[in-house]
């Protein structure tokens, strides 16, 4: 297990750098100076030139790749200009923000998303399976940002109970419980939204997997022992159908994350979509990359644990290789 | 994505491997399948609507010039005027026309879908195909190359390249083309290998056949069926990403779409809620077709894979 | 294993971000980056509402008349402007104190030194916290601040501010004269772009004969000081604190900011809110009213009016023109036609043509493309009627430089298609596709949509091409690559630099706002010359009355519209100054 789990993370890291270059290389091949943003519209080019140097924005390109590797593989990702200190630090302040929203709607999501998934694959072509799957369609069909701006309108303008924007009351100035119920309050929105694009993924995947799983032989022999269908679900299908559910979130983890920064942007919640939206326009080109490689990893260490989690369950995995 | 959507390693590419894409045997007559499935595909209902809402979908892009002969951008009316029977859905703050753009925006998003799709199936296609005919290092290396795509955020990508690169319907295709061909590799290449196993069984029958006639007796039925069948996905995806970056302001202010329109709207949705109401609905039916069709493909062709249209 | 490390690295760093706080981040230079409020005041800023009751001629450098307009530079304090019901006077009323005032903020702005920056977010905040030597009132009349009064002498040429007595920074230590010659010297003349390009080459000196008294000693005679000595134009930082600074523009100091003003700035959480708490030693007896002051980075302008309506924010410095005529009808909101502050003033959206390309070396062609431009519907669809079509490059309501005697160009397609005929390019069909570059941003690409519309019915195809800022400005005046653009240039207060520096050969080159049309008219040039060193303020206005009628005639750019730019804020809110730095000194809740 040791072993695989080496092997696997060797492996993970030129993957790494590769997406560290791909990204890296397409940020920085775009037109536009980061420059200007740099050091405001006002400098004369004796100042420019100045700072082009502190940044190293003088030097080849390939040269400022090569030292951009260098430093990434000791673990710098890049320092902020704009924000005169490390990219990562700058994200991380953002990124409890962003968690704030993800992960409770995923919370909620895979309850959601997992119960009515097990029953729609218990009750496979009922009434309330077609009903739960066109649901997780249209899910999937309705643009999160419109769906957004309809819940804003409808609940924070028409029927006033939630507020338009922020993540906390400016002017209250809340501590202490109030504070998180304030919090609270301004995250029911953002989370509605992002439940419900959250939730079809997850449903779908649940719904496959048991119905899968119930055909499984061993299944269908537990059944031939006398349990009753509903053990059999609870106590068989489902706990093995955990695996591609987790697989599921795994492998949307980009993709949730784009509908964060969707619905971040509605309701004017300070998180990664923001920095990132503001980091593009002021050409703050570490903050850029550094984000992106993030995901990137993000999205690779998921995977990883997807496999090791597959692995510990079926060792044939480990050892067929 | 979803099941599939994960970087296999090599283990759980054998399986896959091992799987197989397609039902059946490789040499079966492809029209007897073909009839087969299609009596299975329309005797779903769900496969139905996907289809009927597909089909009027590429009608009314088809069709722009019959159905909104007037340029979507001209200034039809005056400013802001409800739906009427002159403008059945309205107009917008410069008085163009909701309906024109609503039906002009069609073309563009089935442009779109269909680019993004297109080309991730012959990207998906060829690197799959290759990898798994060469085996070896080829196929190391190309399926090293498979996994990298997988893992750059394709949204994220998207927003970024757009954003510097300036809006253009092109680079939002080309960005999204590559970073989603990843599957369609995996299916492609091992399709491929499942045939090339059957070549040995089948070796003295099939002696004397032609490389080329194995190519298409054998390999093409068995992998451009579920490739074709997984290329349907990325339609919805991406014209989902079109709208949610021409939402953030990152599209072409040069061509219509429902994202652009949509984009427009935002600074009115209390004076004038058709202008996103319209855009919005558009988007959520098409992406609905085609997702419904598409998965109802994939049930069929690849039925260990779940996936559905998404903008991730 | 390496990325193990890398993992280790990030956790550490995530360990010292969380450890570190608001003091980690610093954003020294950079201008807001944000589309809304993109406005420093070199360029998109709408501008004010009335009539010009403009820097009238004055008679002599008295004190409180003193905005003949004869300086050579603009400052972002615009005469003019209806009367805001702001500008209470400073009386201890205790009924008054109390509040959180919630202001929206467009972007973060980075840090809080406005001595080095004309970044608008960056003043937006610290006009709240630092002083000027004067504040200008809606007309551009300079009141005391830290002077509490001003001699100037007979030509012009030395101004003698006596500063008011006992005045304290935040941490405690007196403010005196040597923090008003250290904040010139040190910071001004150097970073603050107007500062330095209005006053470096004509200051002589500062003197500080003692603690309260400062001289500025001139070369020639300067008449409009007054005007750029705001919180806005020149902002007194403290000496102590920025001493001995290696570096002022990435000092630490500039996001602990120390300063006079009736605020002080009690916590930063970047990107999101800036909260500020009342300075209860203000040398201004009484003020301020409120507790505190809280600026909401709220992106999107949709989401500020959204948040405005809702209670939720008290004050919005822009309310996009879409949103006038439905808010004017909110009882619980109240509209400020504005015409300075942290912004520009007296803007004017205007088409450039690169005249380095062929087809518009012709003008005909420019002039078929005025013709062809339907500004009114720009004016009614584009800006909601917040402005007037302009008719030329100097704005209506600077009343001493604006003439109305120039060629205009009336919306006439048949002419439009005339001249482009008698051009050579034959008309059916596409004549010839230009691009036409626009700021991604604001209501810029809606003037270029309409265009495209408008050029389309002569035959001219128009390519839309948005742009952010930091991909228009190098594209536009450093690689120079486009047919035509559209840029919102403010004229600020004197067309001297506001204007001039877009028609003068000098200015032609890599520099943001400069000469973009590449035009080059010797006589153009003497003029601008002429009347930026005219005391004659009558005499100035006939130099500028000839240069329009020149320009017009020439056209190397087309004037589309003067914007006019309006602020909302909840009605339970009184004393607002909207046109000063100092937008919250006086403001309170009504009960």
């Amino acid at each position: 297990m040791v072993r695989y789990t080496v092997r696997r993370l060797l492996q993970a890291v030129p993957l790494v750098f590769g997406a560290a270059v791909v990204t890296w290389i397409l940020i920085h091949a775009a037109p536009g100076d980061p420059i200007v943003a740099l050091a405001g519209e006002d400098g004369d080019a004796g100042y420019y030139a100045m700072m082009r140097e502190r940044f190293g924005l003088d030097r080849p390109l390939h040269e400022q790749l090569f030292v951009y590797l260098g430093r990434l593989a000791q673990g710098d990702l890049g320092f902020s200009y704009r924000q005169n200190r490390s990219a990562v630090s700058v994200i991380l302040d953002q990124l409890p923000a962003t968690l704030l929203l993800m992960v409770p709607a995923l919370a909620v999501a895979s309850v959601i998303g997992i119960s009515v998934g097990t029953l729609a694959a218990a009750r496979k072509n009922s009434a309330l399976d077609n009903t739960a799957r066109t649901a997780t369609l249209l899910g999937h069909a309705v643009p999160v940002f419109w769906l957004s701006q309809v819940l804003l309108l409808l609940f924070a303008l028409r029927f006033d109970w939630f507020p338009v924007q922020g993540r906390s009351d400016a002017r209250a100035g809340y501590e202490g419980f109030r504070a998180l119920l304030d919090v609270g309050h301004h995250m029911v929105l953002p989370i509605a939204a992002l439940v419900t694009v959250y939730v079809p993924p997850i449903m779908r995947v649940t719904r496959a997997a048991v119905i899968e799983n119930l055909d499984e032989m061993y299944i269908r022999a537990a059944r031939a022992r006398g349990q009753s269908r509903r053990r059999v679900l609870i106590r068989h299908a489902l706990p093995n159908a955990m695996l591609p559910i987790v697989t599921v979130i795994g492998s949307q983890i980009g993709f949730m994350f784009a509908g964060s920064v969707l619905v971040e942007t509605v309701f004017a919640w300070p998180g990664l979509g923001r920095l990132l939206l503001s980091a593009i326009l002021a050409r703050d080109f570490a903050i850029i990359t550094a984000m992106l490689l993030m995901l990137s990893v993000t999205i690779i260490l998921m995977n990883l644990i997807t496999d090791l989690v597959y692995s510990l369950l079926d060792p044939r995995v480990r050892h067929g290789t | 994505m979803a099941l599939e959507g994960r970087a296999a390693g090599p283990v759980t590419l054998r399986e896959r491997a091992a799987s197989g894409p397609g039902r059946g045997r490789p040499g079966r007559s492809s029209a007897r399948a073909a009839r087969g499935s299609w009596r299975r595909f329309a005797s779903n209902p769900v496969a139905v609507v996907g289809l009927v809402l597909t089909v009027l979908f590429v009608l009314v892009a088809a069709l722009t010039s019959v159905i909104a002969p007037t340029d979507p951008f001209s200034f039809a009316g005056t400013p802001f005027e409800p739906p009427s029977a002159k403008h059945w859905l309205g107009t917008d703050d410069l008085g163009r026309d909701v309906l024109a753009g609503v039906v002009h925006g069609a073309r563009t998003s089935l442009l779109v879908g269909v680019a993004v799709a297109g080309a991730s199936l012959v990207i998906g296609t060829v690197v799959g195909g290759v990898a798994g005919f060469a085996g070896g290092k080829v196929d190391d290396l190309l399926m090293r190359l498979t996994e990298l795509s997988q893992v750059l955020p394709r949204f994220f990508l998207a927003l970024t390249v757009v954003a510097l690169f300036g809006p253009g319907l092109t680079n939002m295709v080309l960005v999204l083309a590559l970073t989603s061909w990843e599957l369609t590799a995996r299916v492609a290449r091992s399709g491929v290998l499942a045939v090339k196993e059957l070549e040995y069984v089948t070796a003295a029958e099939a002696l004397g056949s032609s490389p080329g006639r194995n190519l298409r007796t054998h390999v093409l039925p068995n992998t451009i069926a579920p490739v074709v069948a997984l290329a349907s996905l990325q339609v919805g995806g991406a014209i989902l990403i079109e709208a949610s970056l021409s939402f953030l302001g990152l599209g072409d202010p040069n061509v219509i779409s429902w994202g652009y329109m949509l984009n427009n709207a935002q600074s009115f949705v209390r004076r004038a809620w058709w202008m996103s109401v319209f855009p919005g609905l558009a988007i959520a039916v098409a992406v609905l077709g085609v997702n419904l069709l598409g998965d109802a493909l994939n049930d069929f062709w690849n039925p260990r894979s779940r996936s559905g249209g998404e903008s991730g | 294993m390496r990325r193990l490390s890398l993992i280790g690295v990030i956790l550490a760093l995530a360990l010292l971000a969380a450890s570190c706080g608001d003091d980690g981040s610093d954003e020294p230079i950079s201008q807001p980056a944000e589309p809304a409020v993109e406005a420093s005041a070199a360029e998109s800023e709408p501008a004010s509402e009335a009539p010009a009751d403009e820097p009238e001629p004055a008679a002599e450098p008295e004190p409180a008349a003193e905005e003949s307009a004869a300086e050579p530079e603009p400052a972002a304090e615009e005469p003019a402007a209806e009367a805001e019901p702001a500008a209470e006077e400073p009386a201890a009323e205790d009924s008054r104190r109390g509040g959180t005032l919630v202001i929206a903020l467009s972007d973060d702005p980075g840090h809080f030194n406005p001595g080095i920056t004309t970044g608008f977010n960056v003043h937006a905040v610290t006009g709240s916290i630092f002083n000027g030597l004067v504040e200008l009132d809606d007309n551009a009349n300079p009141h005391p601040d830290l002077a509490e009064r001003w001699d100037v002498s007979d030509d012009s040429t030395q101004y003698t501010f006596h500063l008011v007595e006992g005045v304290r920074w935040h941490d405690g230590e007196p403010m005196t004269s040597a923090d008003v010659k250290f904040t010139f010297e040190n910071v001004l003349l150097h970073y603050h772009s107007r500062t330095r390009g209005g006053l470096s080459g004509i200051l002589e000196s500062i003197d500080t004969p003692d603690d309260t008294t400062v001289v500025f000693n001139f070369t020639q005679p300067y008449a409009a000081l007054l005007q750029r000595l705001n919180s806005t134009e020149a902002p007194i930082l403290p000496k102590h604190i920025y001493e001995g600074v290696d570096d002022v523009q990435t000092a630490d100091a500039n996001l602990t900011p120390v300063g006079t003003g009736p605020f002080k700035l009690e916590s930063y959480d970047i990107d999101n809110e800036i909260t500020l708490v009342r300075n209860d030693d203000y040398f201004k007896a009484g003020l301020p009213y409120l507790d505190r002051v809280v600026m909401r980075v709220i992106p999107d302008q949709n989401t500020q009016v959204l948040a405005l309506e809702e209670g939720e924010v008290d004050y919005i410095w822009r309310v996009p023109g879409g949103d006038i005529e439905r808010l004017s009808g909110v009882d619980s909101i109240v509209l400020h036609g504005v015409n300075s502050g942290p912004g520009g003033g007296f803007c004017i959206p205007t088409l450039t043509f690169n005249s380095e390309r062929d087809v518009f070396s012709d003008l005909r062609v420019r002039q078929a493309i005025a013709h062809a431009v339907n500004r009114d519907q720009m004016l009614a669809q584009v800006i909601f009627g917040q402005g007037r079509v302009a008719t030329g490059p100097i704005n209506s309501q600077m009343a001493f430089a604006y003439s109305d005697d120039v060629t205009t160009y009336a919306y006439d397609v048949d002419r439009a298609n005339a001249l482009l005929d008698e051009a050579g390019y034959a008309s059916g069909g596409t004549r010839f596709t230009i691009d036409l570059l626009v700021f991604s941003f604001g209501d810029f690409p809606k003037y270029g949509e309409v265009m495209r519309q408008n050029l389309a019915e002569v035959g001219i195809e128009v390519e839309v091409m948005p742009l952010d800022r930091s991909a228009f400005i190098p594209r536009v005046f450093g690689e120079r690559d486009f047919d035509t653009n559209i840029i919102s240039y403010c004229n600020n207060t004197d067309p001297s630099i506001g204007v001039a520096r877009m028609y003068i050969s000098s200015n032609i080159g890599d520099i943001p706002f400069s000469n973009g049309a590449a035009y080059v008219n010797p006589a153009i040039d003497v003029l601008f010359d002429e009347a930026a060193s005219t005391p004659d303020v009558a005499r100035r206005g006939e130099l500028y009355g000839e240069i329009q009628r020149i320009l017009t005639a020439e056209l190397p750019y087309l004037w589309l519209v003067e914007t006019r730019f309006t602020a909302g804020s909840g009605a339970n809110v009184g004393g607002l100054q909207p046109n000063s730095g100092h937008v919250a000194e006086t403001a309170y809740f009504e009960e």
